[in-house]
């Protein structure tokens, strides 16, 4: 960038007067040429064994060019990157590792810089180009930045296991190419559990199991499927990886972690969306632009606290406002690459990218779609609301000054009383006037974005303005105008473009991922060259056509992964010796493999199953009680105030509270995320901490007992009849006669809540079949 | 775990293979079991337990870290680095030949503030420490290298702290601790691998983030003992059930899952096996973490059991007693809650360095003297400093404030050459001068103390192989 800038601003005569400088070729020659070879050529030559920083010195265009810091030589320029490195400033220092070169050496070269950098070596080869680099090479040949097309259905031999479906087709072959045979189907216990699982994050009970097996209708799964997609339910359970992708949380993070109130009704907006089967398109958009494209409209301004969610930092002091509103920038604006593009552009920020072809401009580009974005705090009561407020706080907690004092003067039955006065007062404070944490465009605040030499914040490069990635638009677009209105709508606009090759192509790598553990590409935030490649192209791109000529409706897609042999498989495969050793990681998909219940899964099953689930959808967070140990490690304790409601702490696991600073153990030892980067795709783990918190944790013991209460009521006292219904509801199946004979045993003289407990710790319950 | 992981998390190709690692090839299992290669639904491919200790890459001088963290940031020129000019010009504006300093708090007009400290040459090597400090200094001088010229990005106590543990100034990267379980696995099998010990006056401004794996599976988080008899989570039976009927729960468990297994399902053995493991770590970690049968001479080396001393003390000895089962990195932090409670100084740089350091010179100084006559100090890399150091300027009189452009840390032990120090701050303990160390190059020097190479220990996150010094840093040559 600063060879370009560099080359404009030092025309042609520099240069002439380079060609005819022969004391200054004779110069380089002798003073100049000797040193590179020497001390440089090593690292940063064509002959390096290995490149060094993308930089090439042995030859004036390489060192135009430059390397990740940029171009290392502007001709005339006293600070040059390269005299700057020989000089030691700048944290730069070159050559590394070894005592700086002797002070008449760095003279010669400021001299040389200075007379134009005139350079004998005329034969030198230009720096190979990498075509792994280059943006227009890569936008014709790198997978991912294709169009996608609507493939042809592959010829299969067992064509009648793949009749019914496209889906089928593309696996099958697959399999077949490789000597492979599908699963048998699932049995229909394991079906119908699997796919309750899968879609609400629920278990079904026992009476729809029954149901289910009672139903000999040819459609009956297929009713059943259609179904679940219209429970509320699912809403909640997609609701999940959209969240961990955004990694939505409601507080700020850092010391402060402050609270946001409201942005629950963003969880909720998701959550809506999914059910209502909102068009991915329109989806993405409100939560990019839904200021910009329907202001005041409550249902976009809850899909615009997206660029709320991230961690902020704010600190008392005398700091620069500006580093952290670039630390803003950069958070916001890698979420969006992460999330909606796939396309993470970490390395970019420091220089071009070493793997993909995204330059550092590209990088800061997209950053200026948001470079007048703003916090815009969204009162949702009136003017005169908020005073009464105000007035009505300020009164009590002048009161319960009063009664403080009172209260360290007193002592014994006194203090106690004036204890409860406080409590008392405290419980008639008027909740805190409920406010979105919006966003909103102001120009007059504009932040200029300038490409940022190795990312850091005080070396500012060029000014840039609004333009998507060059690898996935023609050389010659030009950039937007910086003060461009509804810059974020334009981007949304771009990003949802029915042609775009990533956006649908990574939803519904997401779907595929939600249903069968693993993207088509595993790396489900990274398509680039740095991801994954997908295991079946054809497939992606026949979802994601049809996601995209489907109306952008992602129940489409579910539903037609759902209605699949494929996704029907047994998780047993009696080839399963052969074929894990050709696919050991089951890409091919030979069988639907067993996975472990997520952690809100875990937590919600069991409170279903022992009946204690409170079902509500939707509304403000809660706070659960959590071991004061937790709380006494938060900046300050009393910013987790349990919700008041006891009710509540049964809700789902999706309701609970989201914060930064403080972790619910159980959620954290079952893999929840850390809420603090996009999380594509969670982790599923087995270790010891977790049966720790499966066999003494507060929770599965509260559950167990609340079970076994639940067994003795509804199977009475007959050991045989619990242990029947203990299977139904915890597994969704009867017990064999071994499990019956077992359990019978046991509880001959064991209580009937250590029964419960080991209940949920069947692998029958901690995974989905 | 992510599929481009396998640097570190080899996938086991066999049911065959596979027993192999599992029970033999990594010399048993360990604390955590398994992992499963793949995200929720994915294949039964099975990673062998990622907690197996790991042969480091690169030769290894120390096994463990034990990391005293001086939270609030303590004051370098009350400490290691003695400044006899900065008491010459008390009071007066700093020289403006010193160059600039940003400061969270104070103006460029505060006047810069002597230190009442004084300081005394110790040991063989006649390493300098303040009389905040005589136990360490008498005790242990020869054994410690002084680091004068440590530097960081950040004058902010959290993005400070979240530099220090992790080489990033915001939060999400992970801890020092999770990479290095990451890199070497543990040699506990009843102990977790990664120990933190916080204060129990309470939070500091990093917060939980600060300790946490960020990035990496949850398998590398940081176990949080907590300041009571019981610092283990979970370790204790449920009310009103025996050990007896706890074992026959987990026998029926063990009988009802072995009945419904399917014989190619590696998963549900690994699971199984974790619920022996959790069983075994709830009958063997209580004893290591039980203080009552260490004699009274170890107790008292530590100042256990009197005041002011009493709960770093106990802290420190535990700390102790964990790197001699093998757990990989242990932190001891001093100071959480309120700024005053912690080395903030900002009001009283006196009253607040006193009242720490009666806390931890005795303690550290116990630690560092039982860990080498166990001969543990050999294989045992001990870490002291804070997030930033102070402000050679007042604050409120006779406060300091945050201060990030030169301060002091030790390392001792785990093969580092003690008895010196290196490097230097200006003549008024402003700018490091004379070879200055990032927080990455201490970083750096950790890691190749324990046998591992900075640029090999990555993780794939987000489009970059990350790795714990972020960019790269130095060896700190003069100590290794």
């Amino acid at each position: 960038m600063v060879a370009v800038f560099a080359a404009a601003f030092f025309p042609a005569p520099v240069r002439a007067a380079a060609a005819a400088d022969e004391e200054g070729l004779k110069f380089f020659h002798d003073r100049i040429e000797p040193v590179l070879q020497r001390e440089c050529y090593e690292c940063h030559s064509s002959q390096a064994k290995k490149l060094k920083a993308g930089l090439h010195l042995d030859s004036k265009a390489g060192m135009l060019a430059g390397g990740e810091s940029g171009a290392a030589l502007a001709p005339g320029d006293g600070q040059s990157l390269i005299l700057q490195a020989l000089r030691h400033e700048n944290n730069l220092e070159m050559p590394p590792d070894r005592p700086q070169l002797a002070p008449d050496i760095i003279a010669d070269f400021e001299q040389w810089v200075k007379r134009g950098a005139p350079d004998s070596r005329v034969d030198a080869p230009p720096p190979p180009l990498d075509p792994k680099r280059d943006p227009a090479q890569a936008r014709l040949t790198f997978w991912a930045f294709q169009p996608v097309k609507k493939p042809e259905l592959p010829a299969v031999k067992d064509a009648g296991w793949a009749a019914g479906n496209p889906i089928d087709r593309f696996v099958l072959a697959k399999l077949e190419e490789h000597g492979l045979k599908p699963a048998p189907a699932a049995s229909r216990t394991e079906l119908v559990r699997r796919v309750y699982l899968d879609v609400t994050g629920l278990p079904p009970s026992p009476e729809e199991v029954q149901a289910f097996l009672a139903d000999s209708a040819p459609d009956a799964y297929e009713k059943l499927v259609n179904r679940l997609l219209a429970n509320p339910h699912y809403g909640e359970q997609m609701a999940r990886d959209w969240l961990d992708v955004v990694r939505y949380a409601e507080s700020e993070g850092f010391e402060y972690d402050r609270h946001l109130p409201e942005a629950w009704r963003f969880r909720d907006y998701v959550i809506n969306a999914f059910n209502r089967d909102k068009p991915f398109d329109r989806f993405l958009t409100e939560q990019l632009a839904g200021d910009e494209i329907a202001p005041g409209d409550p249902e976009c301004e809850a899909a615009a606290v997206f660029h709320r969610l991230g961690t902020v930092r704010r600190n008392a002091g005398n700091l620069e406002i500006a580093v952290s509103r670039n630390e803003v920038l950069i958070e916001r604006t890698d979420l969006i690459r992460a999330s909606m593009l796939g396309l993470t552009m970490g390395c970019a920020r420091c220089h071009d990218h070493k793997f993909d072809p995204i330059l550092q401009k590209d990088y800061y580009r997209l950053q200026a779609y948001l470079s007048e974005t703003q916090e815009n705090d969204i009162l949702l009561v009136s003017a005169e609301e908020k005073k009464d407020g105000e007035t009505r706080t300020k009164a009590i907690t002048d009161q319960m000054r009063k009664v403080r004092k009172a209260k360290d003067a007193a002592e014994g039955e006194e203090k106690k009383k004036l204890d409860g006065e406080l409590d008392a007062l405290e419980d008639q404070l008027p909740p805190y006037p409920a406010t979105i944490p919006g966003i909103k465009d102001d120009p007059a605040q504009r932040t200029e974005i300038h490409v940022l030499k190795r990312g850091d914040w005080e070396k500012k490069g060029d000014l840039v303005a609004p333009r998507p990635p060059s690898v996935l638009v023609s050389d010659d677009l030009p950039e937007l105008p910086a003060d461009t209105p509804n810059p974020r709508a334009q981007l949304a606009k771009w990003l949802t473009d029915p042609k775009h090759p990533l956006t649908p192509r990574v939803a519904v790598n997401r779907i595929w991922q939600h249903h069968f553990g693993a993207g088509l590409v595993r790396t489900t935030n990274d398509f680039g060259q740095n991801g994954e490649r997908p295991s079946h192209p054809e497939l992606l791109d026949w979802l994601a056509y049809q996601f995209v000529a489907s109306g952008w409706s992602q129940k489409a897609v579910h539903r037609a992964i759902l209605l699949s042999n494929t996704y029907r498989q047994s998780s047993q495969n009696e080839q399963a010796e052969a074929a894990a050793n050709a696919d050991p990681e089951n890409r091919l998909v030979w069988h639907v493999a067993r996975r472990r219940l997520a952690a809100e899964e875990i937590r919600d099953s069991m409170l279903a199953i022992s009946g204690q689930l409170n079902a509500k959808i939707g509304g403000p967070s809660v706070m659960i009680p959590v071991d004061p140990d937790l709380t006494k490690f938060l900046y300050k304790p009393s910013q987790w105030s349990v919700t008041k409601d006891q009710a509540e702490f049964n809700r789902r696991s999706i309701y609970l509270m989201a914060k930064r600073n403080l972790h619910l153990p159980f959620m954290e030892t079952f893999d929840q995320p850390d809420l603090l980067s996009s999380c594509g795709r969670r982790e599923s783990s087995t270790h010891a901490p977790q049966a720790l918190e499966m066999m003494n944790g507060k929770l599965a013991n509260d559950e167990a007992t609340a079970l076994a209460a639940r067994l003795t009521r509804e199977a009475g006292a007959d050991h045989g009849k619990v242990v029947d219904r203990a299977y139904w509801l915890v597994t969704g199946r009867a017990p064999t006669t071994e499990e019956r004979r077992l359990s019978l045993a046991y509880l001959q003289d064991q209580p009937l809540k250590e029964f419960a407990l080991v209940m949920f710790n069947l692998n029958a319950f901690l995974y989905a079949p | 775990m992510h599929p481009d992981a396998h640097e570190h998390a080899r996938l086991t190709r066999t049911r065959r293979e596979f027993l192999r690692d599992a029970c033999c090839g990594f010399g048993g299992l360990a604390f955590a079991a398994m992992l499963n290669a793949q995200s929720l639904r994915g294949a039964p491919a099975v990673v062998a337990n990622p907690l197996a200790p790991k042969l480091p890459p690169l030769p290894a001088k120390a096994k463990s870290v034990i990391f005293l963290f001086m939270a609030g940031g303590p004051s370098h020129v009350e400490t290691f680095d003695p400044k006899p000019l900065l008491n010459e010009l008390s009071g007066q504006p700093r020289p403006k030949e010193f160059g600039e300093a940003k400061y969270q708090f104070i103006q460029s007009t505060a006047k810069l503030l002597g230190t009442k400290r004084t300081f005394k040459k110790y040991g063989q090597s006649g390493i300098e420490v303040s009389d905040l400090f005589p136990r360490l200094g008498a005790n242990c001088a020869d054994e410690m290298a002084v680091i004068r010229s440590c530097y960081g990005n950040s004058v902010v106590h959290s993005a400070a702290q979240y530099e220090l543990f992790s080489g990033r100034v915001v939060p999400g990267a992970p801890s020092m601790g999770s990479w290095i379980t990451y890199g070497l696995g543990s040699e506990s099998d009843s102990l977790p691998s990664y120990v933190v010990m916080p204060d129990p006056d309470g939070a500091l401004p990093g917060g939980q983030p600060m300790y946490s794996q960020g990035f990496l599976p949850a398998i590398y988080q940081p176990t949080m003992f907590r300041p009571t008899a019981k610092p283990v989570l979970n370790l204790d039976l449920p009310p009103g059930v025996s050990l007896k009927e706890r074992r026959e729960a987990l026998d029926l468990l063990h009988h009802l899952n072995e009945t419904a297994r399917d014989a190619h399902d590696e998963e549900f053995s690994a699971r199984m096996n974790a619920y022996d493991l959790a069983f075994r770590m709830q009958t063997e970690a209580p004893e290591v973490l039980d203080l009552s049968k260490e004699p009274q001479e170890t107790l008292d080396l530590y100042g256990v059991g009197v005041e002011p001393t009493n709960d770093y003390g106990r802290r420190c000895l535990m700390a102790r007693k964990l790197v001699e089962k093998g757990v990989r990195f242990v932190c001891v932090v001093s100071g959480g809650g309120s700024g005053k409670l912690t080395w903030d100084g900002h009001d009283d740089i006196e009253e607040n360095h006193l009242r720490m350091a009666s806390q931890t010179d005795q303690p550290m100084a116990g630690l560092l003297q039982d860990l080498k006559r166990r001969g543990l100090l050999d294989s045992t890399l001990v870490l002291w400093g804070g997030e930033f150091g102070r402000s050679p300027e007042a604050e409120s009189g006779k406060g300091r404030d945050h201060h990030n452009l030169g301060f002091s840390m030790w390392l001792a032990g785990g093969g580092v050459k003690g008895g010196q120090v290196v490097g230097a701050t200006d003549a008024i303990g402003l700018q490091a001068i004379d070879r200055p160390y990032h927080l990455r190059d201490v970083h750096t020097t950790i890691l190749n103390q324990l046998g591992l190479d900075q640029n090999k220990l990555t993780y794939p996150h987000l489009g970059r192989n990350e790795r714990l010094t972020f960019v790269e840093g130095k060896v700190i040559k003069e100590i290794v």
